[in-house]
């Protein structure tokens, strides 16, 4: 197994250990123009990128400051626009010190967890036999796409149609095994559960597709060489495929991350986040705030510190997984 | 030229607090009232956002009202906006286009909860000064009251809506029972019926997290004779009479006359299981008439009934129905304001109120229409009975009525579900008012 792990480690050397992945700032040619000219190309440049900065700015930069600014000041509607006051903390310290926000962040991160971590196993699971399927692949790649493929609204409006307590099928084949109708979306822990389910369904097929391709780019001769080492399938699995799968999980496991913490359509089109607050999310919480409540400052408060956590948990969760990386390279 | 990360910085935030202050520049409302009280003689164009209003003969009311005013108004052309029948989904996204600033639509149909909360972001013109002297003689004195907030008015009538007790007559004829007058007369009925295995459900209504389970608990604090508020506008929820109004809705489903799953229920999930045969009795808003009635949609069609909901025995109250309804409101950003007033004003007026009897399944804003020819010749009971009714108001007179309306829906949620007591229902629903009031609710 080790002589397979140094062939691992010797063909990507892992970042800040070489000079040959970090580059530093570029040096001056021997035949570098003279500094009136360089300045001259460094405008000319800036001046062809400028229409792409701008339009990144409007679209992206603005809105972030604009919602940051909107955050900290008091602001009243009136005819005319907008009317900014004084800076405030105040919708900061309404929004920490409410249980609602607490709860509404239990729920997003509990859904998350669980259901990335769902999603990731069967994944995983379904890329491995997807990569030993012949001629079918092609076909059943194109059937697992299927939910994915769908809008999340009309995904949600679907499973709304099969939860329902009345007409819906998942109730009522519920009804004809155990003999009871359960209210599936009617309470905290089964909505939950359907919440997850559905989620799990959608997007299930976009980890396969992603570990799909982290499976095909390992080298065949790995295999062969733990083969001849003697490893079983169970230690293959483990110690030689599972490593080399590391950075494109952590890839995937991010953009899932991104996605599940921002879940607003199932349970806008599925609990309208109840029953109670129990399915209430950051982002529903947040649309309620902005939308229901008409409080553009504090819904717009939801907004960065919601932005805040999730950027730190995926700065986290990269460190903690690069670590993981350069253990399994120095093994 | 040395543009690093910290100019495009600052660069970005300049351009945001630009962005900011340009939003900045207030309108006079006395330049806008004046714009508003003439009517333009030139060639003008209007939009208006309007939610599907119920037919009863199939036509577009809407359409028939836009070729009504422009041959009053030839120089005016009105385009409509389909907008959501949902008043959250409605809000959500007429606010976020008022908000922005835009001149679109110039007239937009909006719940009769929205006229405070509205008036008070100035997303509504108020209007008292647009409408002629007696005016509101000829509108529900409630609806006066509803579309006023410290004493301006910001909503133009167009059509009410009021709750009804729906009824299968056939299921009752066939079991000798009559229509309940009060909720213990119809727990039983509903069981006897029930137990003979001819229908599923008893008694449906809507439970969900939503403005509609407000709606609901509104109408059963009213029978039990609790008040939401007291005369200061504080929180006065409280007492026997408010639990006896939260356990009778926890009876309900703990009964098994109504489904637990109408926990998650809204108007029309509790429609389509009436119409598709499944209850005995609906609570539902007066449209639901039109729609039960409608044989291609609905397998009750002539087997139904309307009647005023009962009330709790002892009390002597009964017909209670949530004041509840559609108005018009104009746009302060609206480019046409004079047109658009002078179409909101139309759409309050004799001829589209009588064309709203004739054709609409909706009950019209004009007191007088009720009981006039056209009322008559539709044979709507919902529309011949609204004078009998015992309207309560919505504590709508606030700000902040959004989180007011949920401080009584999530606990009135839990215990439908029987996961909170009716007491401790009641208590949490009164916290949740008095911090809603305060504007301190999320």
């Amino acid at each position: 197994m080790r002589s397979v792990l140094h062939t691992k480690t010797a063909q990507t050397p892992s970042r800040g250990e070489g000079g040959g992945v970090r580059t530093g700032a570029p040096r001056k040619s021997p035949s570098a123009p003279p500094g009136s000219t360089a300045r001259r190309r460094a405008r000319t440049g800036w001046l062809f990128a400028s229409p792409a900065l701008l339009v990144i700015a409007a679209v992206t930069v603005f809105p972030v400051v604009f919602s940051l600014v909107l955050s900290f000041c008091e602001v009243r509607l009136e005819y005319g626009g907008l009317r900014f006051g004084s800076p405030t903390l105040a919708h900061y310290e309404a929004l920490l010190t409410h249980p609602e926000w607490y709860r509404a962040l239990a729920f997003t991160l509990g859904f998350t967890i669980v259901s990335v971590s769902v999603e990731l196993v069967l994944g995983t699971l379904t890329a491995l036999v997807l990569e030993r399927l012949g001629a079918a692949r092609g076909w059943i790649l194109a059937l697992l796409l299927l939910p994915w493929a769908l809008i999340n609204v009309i995904a949600a409006q679907l499973w709304s149609y099969l939860f329902n307590g009345t007409y819906g099928a998942v109730s009522w084949m519920c009804e004809q095994l155990f003999g009871t109708q359960p209210d599936i979306l009617g309470q905290p822990v089964p909505a939950m559960a359907a919440m997850v389910a559905v989620d799990v369904w959608k997007t299930t097929p976009f980890v396969a597709i992603v570990v799909l391709a982290g499976l095909m780019l390992i080298p065949g001769d790995v295999y062969e060489a733990a083969e001849i080492d003697g490893a079983s399938a169970w230690t293959t699995f483990w110690k030689v495929t599972l490593p080399q799968l590391r950075p494109i999980i952590a890839i995937a496991v991010l953009f899932r991350i991104l996605q599940a913490f921002g879940i607003f359509d199932l349970p806008f089109v599925l609990t309208q986040g109840g029953p109670g607050t129990a399915t209430q999310s950051v982002a529903i919480l947040g649309y309620r705030i902005l939308f229901q409540n008409l409080d553009f400052a504090g819904g717009a408060a939801v907004a960065v510190t919601t932005a805040v956590i999730v950027l730190g948990c995926c700065l986290l969760f990269l460190r903690v997984f690069r670590a993981q990386v350069d253990e399994g390279g120095r093994a | 030229m040395s543009l690093n990360r910290r100019t495009l910085l600052t660069g970005a935030l300049s351009a945001a607090a630009a962005g900011s202050l340009a939003g900045c520049g207030g309108k006079d409302l006395d330049d806008l009232l004046a714009q508003a009280a003439t009517v333009p003689r030139r060639p003008a164009r209007l939009t208006w956002w309007v939610s599907e209003i119920p037919s009863r003969r199939g036509a577009v009311v809407a359409d028939l009202i836009i070729r009504a005013f422009e041959r009053r108004h030839p120089r005016i052309r009105v385009s409509k906006i389909n907008a959501l029948s949902t008043s959250d989904g409605n809000r959500s996204a007429i606010a976020t286009q008022l908000a922005g600033g835009s001149p679109q639509p110039d007239v937009y149909l909006g719940d009769t909860t929205w006229p405070a909360q509205f008036g008070h972001s100035a997303l509504a013109l108020p209007v008292e000064k647009l409408l002629p002297s007696g005016f509101w003689d000829a509108y529900p004195a409630a609806l006066r009251t509803g579309s006023t907030y410290r004493g301006r008015t910001y909503a133009v009538p167009f059509f009410t809506d009021s709750t009804y007790l729906f009824y299968r007559k056939d299921l009752l004829a066939k079991h000798g029972l009559r229509v309940p007058r009060s909720w213990e007369e119809l727990l039983h009925t509903s069981r006897t019926v029930q137990r003979a295995g001819d229908v599923e459900a008893g008694f449906l209504w809507q439970a969900a997290v939503t403005e509609s389970l407000t709606a609901n608990v509104t109408e059963f604090l009213a029978d039990a004779g609790a008040a939401v508020l007291d005369g200061r506008g504080r929180a006065a929820l409280g007492g026997a009479e408010a639990e006896r109004a939260f356990s009778l809705m926890a009876e309900f489903t703990a009964r098994g006359v109504t489904p637990r799953t109408v926990a998650t229920y809204e108007e029309s999930d509790s429609q389509d299981a009436f119409v598709n045969g499944r209850g005995l009795f609906l609570r539902n808003w007066s449209y639901a008439w039109v729609n039960a009635s409608t044989p291609q949609v609905s397998r009750v069609a002539g087997k139904i009934g309307a009647a005023l909901r009962p009330g709790f025995e002892g009390t002597g109250r009964s017909g209670v129905s949530c004041a509840g309804g559609w108005s018009n409101f104009v746009n302060p950003s609206s480019q046409e304001l004079g047109a658009a007033m002078e179409f909101a004003r139309f759409c309050a007026g004799d001829e589209v109120q009588r064309l709203l009897a004739r054709e609409a399944g909706v009950i019209p804003a004009m007191t007088s229409v009720l009981d006039g020819p056209e009322a008559r010749a539709a044979g709507d009971p919902t529309v011949l009975r609204a004078a009998d009714l015992r309207l309560v108001a919505r504590p709508v007179q606030t700000p902040y009525y959004p989180q007011v309306s949920k401080a009584l829906y999530t606990p009135a949620n839990a215990v439908v579900r029987g996961s909170l007591s009716p007491a401790a229902g009641v208590r949490a629903a009164r916290e949740g008012l008095r911090t809603a009031l305060e504007g301190k609710a999320l």
